[in-house]
């Protein structure tokens, strides 16, 4: 890349500074806003310089205990829709790279086609379904959505790590005797960690944060971190600002450390599953 | 994220087409064509996809025939979903908010997207660094950025309407004006979603070739001819794909509507996914939402078609 004159240096220097303003500045404001005591948080001029307090996460703490619980939820609900994702797609990544056949494309050209729909449409016919077979307002539903909305996209990545898995190996190891699964779980899986994370990263920030079919499959039980959250910003009573910037930066600071440090599986997940070529 | 839907899949099945075609297909002893086992390994993913994305989808299509609310027996009405949504004012007003939004939001990103993503693969200090600050926003959740975005813009007391109205533009008054509320919506979602577009052309950037980029400059080439005619003909198929998995997941557009005006006031500011919540979970009308769901089935896959066909000859090419 040819290095610019300082003109151009300082123009794009700014530029970046803008850039990085728009992006991070909302987040900055309400992490450092949910540590200022409440009569701070809407002072203008904004104060840049307080005392941090953490009377605003000792308020969520009192008044939505059951946030917590949630947040459980939420942990128990990304884990679960991880590991079928990654498990199902691993499967799949492996067939789709070692054979072929029509047959097997037309399965793969589905893969593509089911994701152009929207989410929402499916909560219609599933409701009452979910309804029926008691599975309203519980983990696995929302575990098996989640994973179903994600699986193809995983397939892909999967698939392209593992295309770069040479055969010699497998090809001696059919010699020695092992079966198909043995195959995939001691030699293949081992050598595509870096696609397991990023296929993982997609799924665990969408499950993480989804709103829509937690609002439509969840009442009570399996509730998520997304829905109290709402429930807070809509608080009939005017807003209590304070605890709502606690809890959303509760919500937020584990998947986006997660995010920023894996940054560069999500090139990689992009690249894969994407852009390659 | 309102990524139910990540825009990534993007020319997804090309990458891996590709690779295999430069590898000797079938091998005696390993690989080759699918036996009993290999589709035993395709079937859990498979099976998900069928039973809560493809069947649901099918059944909608069915539903929308029909009159369907908890009370009452499910009724077959034939096509007079479709006709009660043709004479809804407010149906078609959720149809031009959405279309609005949309394009809105899909060419903001763009060009927002492609602006950083040139910034970025440029001369760049601290580039990994600068990367991940642009990113940061998809790791947070739209209820959360609602939220964030209120904060700063609420009428009178938040700090960017003070300091809007302290330069003389005026305020956006989201919770009384649509407009306003749309507007506020589509920022929302472009500040949400950006980082997909960007990452989307920042990677294709990467597989132009420097040594090009440094010819074309020797030859006198200034930035933006370099971008016309040495970036822009490598990631313009990696643009089209972004652009159309953006105008496919940007329609269904719901969390940032809802949980700012939750389609009001008066129902103004409704789009099309709050109509068919609405109509389905507070009016109980489930072959009316229904009909909307398959309306926007059938854009999706429209829009989708020319990317879908090429997907098609590509995959069958090599089978």
């Amino acid at each position: 890349m040819h290095r610019p004159g300082p003109f151009g240096k300082a123009l794009r220097l700014s530029l970046a500074a803008l850039a990085v303003i728009w992006s991070v500045f909302p987040i900055l404001m309400v992490i450092s806003a949910s540590f200022k005591p409440p009569r701070e948080i809407f002072a203008i001029p904004p104060t840049l310089i307080f005392t941090p307090t953490l009377d605003n996460y000792r308020e969520l703490w009192r008044a939505w205990p059951a946030f917590f619980d949630n947040m459980l939820n939420s942990l128990i609900i990304t884990i679960g829709a991880t590991a079928i994702t990654i498990a199902f797609a691993t499967c799949a990544g492996y067939v789709y790279s070692r054979y072929s056949s029509r047959a097997l494309t037309l399965s793969a050209f589905f893969m593509v086609l089911v994701r152009m729909l929207p989410p929402i449409v499916v909560t219609l016919p599933l409701f009452p379904v979910f309804s029926y077979l008691h599975l309203s307002d519980t983990h696995l539903v929302l575990m098996l959505l989640y994973a179903a909305f994600f699986v193809s996209l995983s397939t892909w990545i999967m698939r392209a790590f593992i295309d770069q898995v040479p055969r010699e190996l497998e090809e001696a190891a059919v010699v020695d005797g092992a079966t198909l699964l043995q195959i995939l779980r001691r030699i293949v899986f081992p050598l595509v960690m870096n696609g397991v994370i990023a296929a993982s990263l997609f799924v665990i920030v969408y499950a993480w944060n989804e709103y829509i079919f937690a609002l439509v499959f969840t009442t009570r039980d399996a509730r998520t971190t997304p829905l109290v959250i709402s429930e807070i910003l809509s608080t009939v009573e005017g807003v209590d600002w304070g605890v709502l910037f606690a809890a959303a930066t509760v919500q937020l600071a584990p998947v986006l450390i997660f995010v920023l440090a894996a940054q560069r599986y999500v090139v990689a997940g992009l690249a894969a599953g994407a852009v390659k070529g | 994220m309102s990524a139910a839907s990540p825009p990534l899949a993007e020319g997804d099945v090309s990458a891996p087409a590709r690779q295999a075609k430069a590898r000797p297909r079938s091998r005696p002893l390993f690989g080759g064509r699918p036996g009993l086992a290999q589709w035993i390994l395709l079937t859990p993913a498979q099976l998900l996809l069928v039973s809560l994305i493809l069947l649901p989808a099918i059944w909608v299509g069915w539903l929308s025939l029909h009159a369907v609310s908890f009370t009452a027996e499910m009724r077959f009405v034939g096509l007079g979903n479709f006709r009660t949504l043709i004479d809804d004012p407010v149906f078609w007003r959720a149809v031009w908010n959405t279309f609005l939004v949309v394009n809105a939001v899909v060419y903001g990103e763009l060009l927002l997207g492609l602006g950083l993503a040139l910034l970025a693969a440029g001369w760049m200090p601290f580039r990994t660094l600068f990367v991940a600050l642009l990113i940061a926003p998809y790791a947070i959740n739209e209820v959360s950025a609602v939220a964030m975005w209120r904060f700063v813009l609420e009428p009178d007391i938040g700090m960017v309407s003070w300091a809007l109205e302290a330069v003389g533009l005026g305020q956006l008054d989201w919770s009384a004006n649509p407009t306003d509320a749309l507007v506020l919506a589509s920022l929302l979602s472009i500040w949400i979603h950006t980082p997909f577009t960007f990452l989307i052309l920042y990677a294709a950037l990467q597989a132009v070739p420097r040594e090009l980029i440094e010819a074309a400059t020797v030859d006198g080439a200034g930035g933006w001819r370099v971008f016309i005619h040495v970036q822009l003909p490598v990631i313009l198929p990696a643009l089209l794909v972004a652009l159309m998995f953006r105008y496919i997941t940007a329609m269904r557009v719901f969390s940032e509507i809802w949980l700012l005006t939750e389609g009001g006031p008066a129902r103004l500011t409704e789009v099309l996914a709050v109509y068919l919540y609405r109509a389905a979970f507070r009016y109980h009308e489930f072959g009316l939402a229904s009909a909307t769901g398959l309306v926007m089935m059938l854009l999706s896959l429209s829009i989708a078609a020319p990317y879908l066909y090429t997907a098609w000859k590509r995959m069958f090419a090599r089978a």
